[in-house]
């Protein structure tokens, strides 16, 4: 069997949702390496009939193909133990899937949830679904092992967070964006936007003009946004092993985050404050040890804008370190390491 | 699975269309061997036949043999049975002549007829009787004829008549019968 597997090509499909759309990524893999690989963007979440047109014929080429999805549900997360006994003290899992993790953490997600997303591609059935903690350990698996940092997966609608500290998990949280009923605050900060954009529209490096935003606690330094910006030239930052991936330091990128939507910005400021609240939990809860945050290492599938990174740095007093990350390869290579 | 919450769905290498080619030629090779093995069976068959039919063949060639040498064996029969027919023939007509010979006032008791003479026995009331009306017609038949004479009692005498016929005579008259 394993020579007749030798001779056929192994195909695999990784699909990944991303607001509303869904990316199939294929690729085909023979002798160790990929061979080729194609990617189509559907706009629906739904399986369709041109969706299940185009995997199928990708699949049917080979009896070996292996259809991946990054699980998106709302009920999933990680906790910092590999012991059942103590699993239920950070989340019920009688109703959950489960897998450990080195030993250390353990990812879960419902069972229903599960069951429904199996009904969901049953067009084509998948072989696995991988939890986007998984995909934020093994994309930061250079940092995860030897330094304490919070770890952001961002996606379109959603975002995955995660301390670890040598390789152990302190906690996680995944934060559903489009279900988070959004703050005061926010609802604030876009009415003023709002406000602002039917005058004449609005230059970030105006914002200190704006005297309402004194108002804001939580955006008390946006007017020092300018000043805020030779953090960059901080030695620690500079210095860092990470230079290559301070996304946004360089020119072009700064005159994009300037001209940046309003949109944009009360996007990622939401992103922001939900981190921000996610990361109070970490700190207040005495389930979890509260460690001291320093680092962001953030996996950006989205293309975020220089703010967000900003918010962390003037608001946190955090390093943020922003990687660009194709989640349909890295599922890919997850699926990977199951199969060969 | 190390990251997966499902396991994958089992692989076959053996797919629908595989086992459809598998199939046609699980059947194509089966009706293959099933041939060779009719073929087998007839040759076998053929072969046991041609055996029999030779067994047979020599049988039958013993037995027209035999057919035949019985064939002549009953020619010669029927050779020898028409002869003897002829023969009886003749020798009956001999018999009709010989009892036509005999005259009323002679009386036979026994008459021999052999292959190539004839003895009769009886009474006769005088030797002349005998002589004149039965031995003369006798020795125009035969080549030899002997008679002797005894009293019978009552005054009639009893004879004994031998006649021969030679061997070159009577074979000269076989050939005359033969020619006609």
């Amino acid at each position: 069997m394993k020579l007749l597997e030798s001779l056929y090509i192994k195909v695999f499909v990784n699909i990944v949702l991303s607001g509303n759309e869904t990316i199939v990524y294929i690729e085909n893999f023979t002798k160790g390496s990929v061979t080729e690989s194609f990617e189509n963007t559907f706009s629906t979440v739904e399986v369709n009939e041109e969706m299940v047109e185009y995997i199928n014929s990708y699949i049917k080429e080979s009896p070996y193909f292996y259809i991946s999805l990054l699980d998106i549900s709302s009920t999933q997360g990680a906790i910092p133990t590999c012991l059942k006994s103590t699993m239920n003290l950070y989340h019920d899992i009688s109703d959950s899937e489960y897998k450990c993790q080195n030993k250390q953490w353990t990812h879960y997600t419902s069972k229903n949830d599960l069951y429904e997303i199996e009904r969901r591609y049953e067009a084509f059935g998948l072989d696995f679904v991988f939890s986007p903690f998984s995909v934020l350990a093994s994309f930061f698996s250079d940092k995860v092992d030897n330094s304490l940092a919070l770890y952001i997966l961002l996606e379109d609608a959603h975002m995955s967070l995660a301390v670890f500290d040598n390789s152990q998990l302190k906690y996680a949280d995944f934060i559903d964006i489009s279900n988070v009923v959004e703050s005061e605050e926010l609802v604030e900060v876009e009415a003023l936007e709002e406000e602002l954009d039917e005058e004449e529209g609005i230059d970030l490096d105006d914002l200190d003009a704006i005297d309402d935003l004194d108002d804001i606690e939580s955006l008390d330094d946006f007017g020092d946004i300018e000043d805020l910006d030779s953090l960059d030239d901080i030695d620690e930052f500079s210095s860092s092993e990470d230079v290559e991936e301070e996304f946004h330091h360089d020119e072009d990128v700064q005159g994009e985050a300037s001209t940046s939507s309003s949109d944009g910005l009360s996007e990622d400021y939401k992103r922001f404050t939900l981190v921000q609240k996610s990361i109070n939990n970490f700190y207040t809860d005495s389930k979890y040890s509260g460690d001291f945050i320093e680092n962001v290492y953030v996996a950006d599938s989205v293309g975020i804008s220089h703010d967000f990174k900003r918010y962390f740095e003037e608001e946190m007093f955090m390093s943020v370190y922003v990687r660009k990350i194709a989640l349909v390869i890295e599922i890919a290579q997850l699926a990977h390491s199951e199969v060969l | 699975m190390k990251y997966s919450y499902i396991k994958p769905r089992k692989k076959s290498a053996i797919t629908a269309d595989i086992k459809l080619t598998l199939t046609f030629f699980s059947i194509s090779i089966l009706m293959l061997f099933l041939t060779y093995a009719f073929l087998l069976y007839k040759s076998y068959s053929f072969h046991k036949d041609v055996i029999s039919i030779n067994t047979k063949k020599t049988m039958l060639s013993s037995s027209i043999e035999e057919m035949k040498s019985r064939i002549l064996f009953i020619e010669k029969e029927d050779v020898i049975a028409s002869r003897v027919k002829t023969q009886n023939a003749v020798l009956k007509d001999s018999i009709t002549n010989l009892f036509d010979l005999v005259p009323e006032r002679i009386t036979l008791s026994t008459a021999q007829i052999l292959k190539n003479s004839l003895v009769l026995k009886g009474i006769t009331p005088n030797k002349d009787v005998y002589n004149f009306m039965l031995q003369a017609p006798l020795r125009s038949i035969f080549n030899r004829t002997y008679s002797s004479f005894y009293p019978a009692g009552n005054g009639w005498l009893y004879f004994v008549s031998t006649n021969y016929t030679d061997e070159e005579f009577s074979m000269k008259q076989e050939e005359d019968d033969n020619e006609n």
